[in-house]
């Protein structure tokens, strides 16, 4: 079933279009990786579905309801829940409280407890530091912080804008090999942006590629990357002038 | 300075269409007008020479001022010292310098002076101040207003303390408070074309990047806070000779909100929002004042509660700035274009 | 030693003033970037809703002689009603407007407020005798301390408590604190922004009412400008204890109302009237020391 769809979006800044025309589908349980070059529109793709940016045209969609133009909560009220560039953990508050503010929509308090203590299961460093300000986790804690954080919002998809952005190579591994084992134990759906199609390539997945504020690409991750179209969609090159 | 011949032709014709605009309204009711309304005109002129001085520096630099109507105190006081005549100074004013007791000055070289006062003052202070940004600035400049009352409300054998400092020679009339609110316009505009202000708007609007660029924001800052505290002052003396009657709660709180507020009603960025806002508050004020008096419908007069006319500028402000948030003018300027009409025209882009 | 402990109470009864009266800023501040200019006619109209519309001299409460347990509530939600109403009358309207459009609309507003009063109650301060059992004195450690400043102090210490327990042990209270540091985030996360915005305001109103009261019963006057002078030194305290830190601003609400006090002191006769020139001349300092005030939050926007 179709959990999101976008049609036709664009998002203007001024007088500079940073998004024209884009379109994207998303599966329930699926995982959709959007990347581009920097500039290319992804945040501005992400900030427009959590509703943070409003958009000049076209439509968006959750769940079959029409969710453009709405307020953020109430989109994370509808079950997305975005996880922005840049690690926004509450610095000054803990971890704990954090994590609190992520289950704060849900009604049940019992849930949420037993939600808390499941996160702490997949998470034993954050439970350690769970009453430490989040403000003093090291970048990869952060990293992991927002993504329990947003779990604890009992999403049905999960947005996650370059999860990689300024982390070592081998922390980049550790909240991927994270985000899988979650994919798998919750069935989670999974839009996720980077910069690079390698992690799409290696997860596994579809991928689209945006340039220019225009999706470009768009299919099986590990077919584009493997025919080479990725890399002459990255740097511009149409089909019909190939480099040299 | 290569630039500025074109960049001088393309934008003459803002300040011309802003002083013509002042200058038409300043005939027209010395035509037809009564005494109070010409009253009316000389106040709305020394709040455009006030606004325009403000604008200087906040419409170049960004910074919000709460400051510089301590710089119109500033001048209007040294004007009050300059012009009293002697007589009365020897009496109220014992603790000024024996050259200012003993002598009288006319007016445009008193005005002069009076103005370079508060030029010199924010030169002094200023290398301090420009340090700051945002609303640390903001609220730097406000302490130095506070400073300012303070010192005036009580250095009583110099400024006659809380109590009315008078017997100023009531000079400014229409033409007099037109020419100084023309010169203003002149001074923001050749400011806002300078090399030093299209810096200081490249280093509001991209601050980084005017940086990298060799821009020395503090530097730039400081000559528009100079200049803006002139053009001030000179609103002060304006202001001290129109009244002839002068106490430093004049110069506090509610004349700075008047005038940032009719800056931003007008439009913060540009020149001519300083202007317009200026005017249209003006007309708002003297409407609400005549309805304060009743008007004629058929045959009774319809009148608004007295004290009414302060809560509409009020509700009118609020009003506008929901719907038109950047101002009435947004960031644009109004220019004359080559097919001679007066358009609206965008300065700079919108973000 | 009795000297000091005045002096002290004197210090400490001032600085409670702006530092509810900051705490009020600061509030709203976090949650919207808005330096609220009609928080101080929040303080006044508190006040005069005590009173029966009259432009003559003579005051008539509006409620009559009622007991302390109705008057103090009545003031306090009746500055809570005015700061909620102007939310949602006017700045929500602005949403989207830029600070300067904002701190304008506020000034607009309080200018609205105070006209209307002015209209109502005409600019004669009125006499009031509200709680006349704190004009007393009462005696701490050999010294004559007014009760008032015993009371105001205590009364402070108990809000900040109260205040401090709602923002660290609720649910509204850790919304309110994560939507001072990332509003956006905090959106994106469920928290409702107008909830949120209407809760500070709400807060804010109260601490206003309070302050009215306080001032009020130390002056026996209720005067249209009577909020204008604290308002005006909360806010100076919101900037240096740094702005979108609450705890900053309580500091320096009483860092200022200390340094007031000691400067009465210790400045030459000569120089007293000048005190706030002195005043006003060390924030200037403090702001060139430390920009960003003096407990700016470290980790709010730190990325690594």
């Amino acid at each position: 079933m179709t959990l999101l769809a976008v049609e036709g979006l664009s998002v203007r800044y001024g007088q500079l279009t940073a998004l024209r025309d884009a379109s994207l589908m998303l599966d329930e349980g699926e995982t959709l990786f959007v990347t581009g070059p920097n500039g290319a529109g992804k945040s501005t793709l992400m900030k427009a579905i959590a509703g943070v940016v409003r958009p000049a045209a076209g439509c968006i969609r959750l769940g079959g309801r029409d969710i453009t133009g709405e307020a953020p909560e109430t989109i994370a009220r509808l079950g997305f829940s975005m996880v922005p560039e840049g690690r926004q953990v509450f610095g000054e508050l803990t971890v704990d409280e954090n994590l609190r503010l992520g289950a704060g929509m849900r009604g049940d308090r019992a849930g949420a407890a037993r939600d808390l203590e499941s996160v702490f299961e997949s998470f034993p460093m954050l439970k350690e530091r769970r009453d430490g300000a989040a403000g003093l986790l090291s970048g990869g804690q952060q990293q992991m912080l927002v993504i329990a954080r947003a779990l604890m919002t009992r999403p049905r998809l999960v947005a996650i804008d370059e999860p990689s952005l300024g982390l070592a190579p081998l922390v980049i591994d550790q909240v991927y090999e994270l985000l899988l084992r979650l994919r798998a134990e919750r069935r989670l759906t999974l839009l996720v942006v980077e910069q690079s199609s390698t992690r799409a390539t290696m997860t596994g997945g579809r991928m689209m590629l945006l340039r220019s504020g225009r999706v470009v690409l768009e299919g099986d991750a590990r077919e584009l990357n493997a025919s080479g179209a990725v890399e002459r969609a990255y740097f511009g090159y149409s089909d019909a002038e190939e480099p040299a | 300075m290569t630039r500025a011949p074109s960049i001088m032709a393309k934008t003459v014709s803002t300040p011309l269409i802003l002083i013509a605009i002042l200058a038409a309204i300043a005939i027209a009711v010395d035509a037809f007008g009564s005494g109070p309304l010409a009253r009316t005109v000389i106040e709305m002129l020394i709040r455009v020479v006030l606004v325009v001085g403000i604008w200087i520096f906040v419409g170049n630099s960004g910074i919000i001022s709460f400051g510089h109507v301590g710089f119109m105190c500033l001048g209007a006081y040294a004007a009050a010292w300059l012009t009293i005549p002697p007589m009365l100074k020897q009496i109220s004013l014992r603790g000024l310098p024996e050259f200012l007791l003993e002598n009288q000055f006319p007016f445009w070289p008193s005005a002069l002076a009076a103005s370079l006062l508060p030029a010199v003052f924010a030169l002094i202070l200023g290398p301090v101040l420009m340090r700051l940004a945002g609303i640390a600035a903001s609220i730097a400049t406000f302490a130095m207003l506070a400073v300012i009352n303070t010192v005036y409300s009580n250095w009583s054998t110099v400024t006659g303390g809380t109590s009315s400092v008078i017997g100023i020679p009531t000079v400014t009339d229409v033409w007099i408070a037109l020419g100084m609110a023309s010169g203003a316009i002149v001074i923001a505009w050749l400011y806002a074309i300078s090399r030093s202000g299209l810096a200081l708007r490249a280093a509001r609007d991209e601050a980084i990047a005017a940086q990298a660029s060799g821009v020395n924001i503090e530097r730039e800052r400081l000559i528009a806070f100079v200049l803006s505290a002139f053009v001030c002052g000179a609103a002060g003396v304006l202001y001290a000779h129109f009244l002839g009657i002068i106490t430093p709660d004049a110069f506090f709180l509610t004349a700075t909100f008047v005038a940032l507020s009719m800056l931003v009603v007008g439009g913060i960025n540009s020149l001519s929002g300083a202007v317009i806002g200026v005017v249209f508050i003006s007309v708002i004020i003297q409407l609400l004042r005549w309805m304060e008096r009743g008007v004629q419908v058929g045959e009774t007069t319809v009148a608004i509660p007295s004290g009414a006319q302060e809560i509409a500028i009020g509700l009118v402000m609020i009003v506008i700035l929901i719907f038109r948030p950047a101002g009435l003018l947004g960031n644009r300027e109004i220019v004359w274009t080559s097919r001679r009409e007066p358009r609206v025209a965008r300065t700079q882009p919108a973000e | 030693m009795t000297a000091v402990l005045q002096i002290l109470f004197d210090a400490l009864s001032l600085g409670s003033l702006y530092a509810l009266g900051a705490l009020g800023i600061a509030l709203i501040f976090g949650v919207m970037r808005l330096v609220n200019f009609a928080h101080g006619d929040y303080i006044s109209f508190s006040i005069f809703a005590l009173l029966w519309p009259t432009t003559a001299a003579t005051t008539i409460l509006f409620l009559g002689q009622v007991p302390p347990a109705v008057l103090i509530p009545f003031v306090i939600l009746i500055g809570a009603g005015v700061s909620v109403l102007s939310e949602i009358l006017v700045f929500r309207r602005l949403r989207d407007a830029n600070p300067a459009t904002l701190m304008i609309a506020s000034f607009a507003l309080g200018f609205v407020i105070k006209n209307l009063l002015l209209m109502l109650y005409s600019s004669r301060p009125k006499s009031l005798s509200i709680l006349p059992g704190l004009a007393q004195q009462v005696e701490i450690g050999g010294a004559r301390i007014p009760l008032l400043q015993v009371v105001t102090v205590a009364a402070t210490i108990v809000i900040l408590i109260a205040l401090t327990a709602f923002l660290k042990r609720t649910r509204f209270g850790l919304e309110m604190r994560a939507a001072a540091q990332d509003f956006t985030m905090a959106r994106m996360l469920g928290v409702r922004a107008n909830r949120v915005i209407l809760l500070a305001f709400a807060i804010s109103g109260m601490l206003a009412g309070a302050i009215g009261l306080a001032i009020v019963v130390q002056t026996g006057t209720a005067d249209i400008n009577m909020g204008l002078s604290v308002m005006l030194v909360a806010f100076i305290a919101t900037v240096i204890g740094g702005l979108g830190s609450l705890y900053g601003a309580v500091v320096a609400g009483f860092l200022i109302g200390g340094a007031s006090v000691l400067m009465q002191v210790i400045l030459p006769l000569d120089a007293r009237p000048f005190r706030d020139a002195f005043v006003y001349a060390l924030v200037i300092v403090v702001l060139l020391w430390r920009p960003q005030g003096l407990f700016a939050p470290r980790t709010a926007k730190q990325r690594v």
